[in-house]
């Protein structure tokens, strides 16, 4: 703590203003990593696909890790057969299983067998968790999730723990050899899902990214869809998505990227759950660093 | 991390992945496990074995440092790690009845085996258990997946609790120091446990063993039997106890009731040993053995001593099959039963 401390300290006799907005920049990132880490206890973690590389050479392996986290600080998932649903990947040739041991991290291995786009994806069976009120509410209102606040309270539930079920469904889009003209994303066909409506290794300088959210295969409206980068999780862009489930967002930064929405509705009668949530995650690098580029 | 350490996290996992879960807050498993070890009188030793890249990452962001965009396994060192010994401490919390205790850290980054797994830390935290402490706490924050504490005092069974990054542990009880021979030690605990095992709650082997001696008197008939049964149970109590073979309990016990009926009804019609009795009871054996595998499993075998636990658990069997058979020799010589 003497270093943070002292930074701070020092941070006034700068007088250069592109010093002080350097340390500005430290100084909130340090804010809202201090923020994450100590929601360690809470219960809203995202949780994304990271391969060891985001652009492998014709031919080469690549390990599909699963991570689970907070702004993009996460922590390795092994591979559980209990929770697997759908592990898969889909280039040019098709679709194929995402191989892996179980128990173990990487989660999974894909081969970059043709070159051209590979969507991986994750599609978790659903885990229960259970929430304090606090907690429950707090974590709506973080995901963006008011209509199910409003429901709450509405039926004088916002006192009252929950029970919720939540499914996982991670994408991840990685390029191997040269952009090309017919390289698109691919709908997996997941509970709730995200998808590149534009190549984002192909966006031009300036150039958004459209995304599109469904539930089920159809358009999700009034979704909030948030992306981040890994230099700086904590500059985050949030957009509701329109009737369509689109929302666009301004790709500048090179490393990885994270585009994320979490769904949230009743659960069936019958269940063991008042509430089922689904995850959606959207992961891809630009200008990959040189752990995208290869792990070691 | 070599193949067969790398075999060990996995089985890890998976072995940690079945068990039941303690805390209704279930976030997905991640690969932190965490050990607390009491082995040595008076002093403690906890191994956190973790994900090394992940961890500089949260380190460093805490601890202002530019994000590094990810960790090559050559950027990790044990020493870059001891550089942050201050940050890392702020979210790790031992304490002995409620006072914060202040370990010895020492931290080792394995070299991943090849460029797809990730580099592992170990990290041993170390010191003297305050004198008279009776329990102790634990609380690690440096990992958002749920991660499993084993706890183990020799002398007793190991323990074990299922965290959240950043949630307290239920209190620990603290043992009494170890007895200075473990080995002999655990072999008298599951010679013992195998006693009571047999003798309040495997009143179902005891009735096989029993239903085998009704059969006749005669010594060759009752050596044919038992050693059949004792060879074969002792072969699926030690696949199952390794855990080469499972069946479900539901399956094993309704037919380990069968087996107990079948022998004691064939009994009324047989009057002596037939080469496909010696089979059938072999058959059962099988049977029997797998019941006791669950049954040690529940006891909290520790892997290392499983050899040990595994002999001496099964001579309570054998030491209270020739009680039985004694005692029930001696019934049927007074009183005969077939008529």
């Amino acid at each position: 703590m003497n270093r943070l401390t002292s930074a701070r300290t020092r941070m006034p006799r700068h007088s250069s203003p592109w010093l002080r907005s350097l340390l500005f920049h430290r100084l909130l990132a340090l804010v809202v990593a201090t923020i994450a880490m100590s929601g360690a206890t809470l219960f809203a973690h995202d949780m994304w696909i990271e391969p060891t590389t985001f652009a492998p050479d014709a031919g080469e392996i690549v390990g599909v890790r699963l991570r689970v986290g907070q702004d993009l600080l996460g922590d390795p998932i092994p591979r559980d057969p209990a929770l697997l649903r759908q592990f898969i990947v889909d280039d040019s040739e098709g679709r194929k299983p995402v191989v892996g041991r179980d128990g173990l991290d990487p989660a999974g291995y894909v081969r970059a067998s043709v070159p051209g786009l590979l969507v991986v994806g994750y599609h978790s069976h659903p885990s229960s968790v259970e929430l304090a009120a606090e907690k429950f509410n707090q974590y709506l209102k973080d995901e963006g999730l008011d209509s199910v606040a409003a429901l709450r309270a509405a039926r004088g539930q916002s006192g009252a723990a929950a029970r919720e079920m939540f499914t996982r469904c991670a994408k991840s889009l990685l390029l191997s050899g040269p952009v090309g003209g017919g390289q698109r994303d691919h709908t997996l066909g997941f509970t709730l899902e995200l998808v590149a409506e534009r190549n984002p290794y192909a966006l031009a300088a300036g150039q958004d990214l459209p995304v599109r959210l469904t539930y089920e295969g159809r358009p999700l409206a009034g979704a909030l869809v948030v992306a981040m980068n890994q230099s700086n999780p904590s500059e985050r862009q949030a957009v509701r998505s329109d009737k369509d489930g689109r929302a666009k967002f301004r790709i500048s930064g090179s490393g990885m990227w994270l585009i994320k929405a979490v769904h949230m509705i009743e659960a069936p009668s019958g269940s063991k759950a008042d509430w089922a949530s689904y995850w959606a995650s959207l992961t891809f690098a630009l200008d990959a660093p040189a752990r995208q580029r290869k792990a070691s | 991390m070599s193949a067969g350490r790398r075999a060990l996290v996995g089985l890890a996992v998976i072995g940690c992945a079945i068990a039941p879960r303690g805390s209704a807050d279930a976030h997905e498993i991640g690969t932190t496990r965490v050990a607390v070890s009491f082995a040595q009188p008076g002093r403690y030793d906890i191994e956190i074995v973790t994900d090394a890249a992940a961890l500089a990452e949260k380190i460093e962001t805490v601890a202002g440092r530019p994000r590094s965009m990810g960790s090559t396994p050559a950027t990790l060192s044990d020493t870059r790690f001891a550089a942050l010994d201050t940050v890392f401490r702020e979210r790790v919390r031992l304490e002995f009845d409620g006072a914060a205790a202040h370990p010895a850290i020492s931290y080792a980054i394995a070299r991943p085996a090849d460029a797809l797994s990730p580099p592992i830390a170990t990290i041993h935290l170390r010191g003297d258990v305050p004198p008279g402490a009776p329990q102790f706490t634990w609380t690690y924050a440096w990992t958002f997946a749920s991660y499993a504490l084993t706890v183990r005092s020799a002398g007793t069974a190991v323990s074990t609790q299922w965290l959240d990054g950043g949630q307290t542990s239920a209190p620990f009880p603290i043992a009494a120091p170890p007895a200075p021979t473990g080995g002999i030690r655990t072999a008298w605990r599951y010679l013992a446990l195998g006693f009571t095992h047999i003798v309040p709650y495997g009143f179902d082997h005891v009735l096989f063993v029993l239903s085998l001696f009704l059969l006749s008197g005669r010594l060759r008939t009752v050596l044919w039997q038992v050693s059949a049964f004792t060879v074969a149970h002792s072969i699926t109590l030690g696949l199952s106890i390794y855990g080469l073979i499972a069946v479900p309990p539901s399956i094993v016990e309704p037919l380990i009731a069968v087996s107990i009926a079948y022998v004691a009804i064939e009994n009324l019609f047989l009057r002596e040993l037939r080469p496909w009795r010696v089979a059938l009871v072999f058959a059962f054996g099988l049977l029997h053995g797998m019941g006791f595998a669950g049954a040690l499993k529940e006891l909290g075998l520790p892997p290392s001593e499983f050899l040990t636990a595994l002999v001496t658990f099964n001579n309570p069997k054998k030491l209270v099959s020739k009680i039985l058979r004694v005692s029930a020799s001696l019934v049927s010589s007074a009183a005969p039963i077939k008529p």
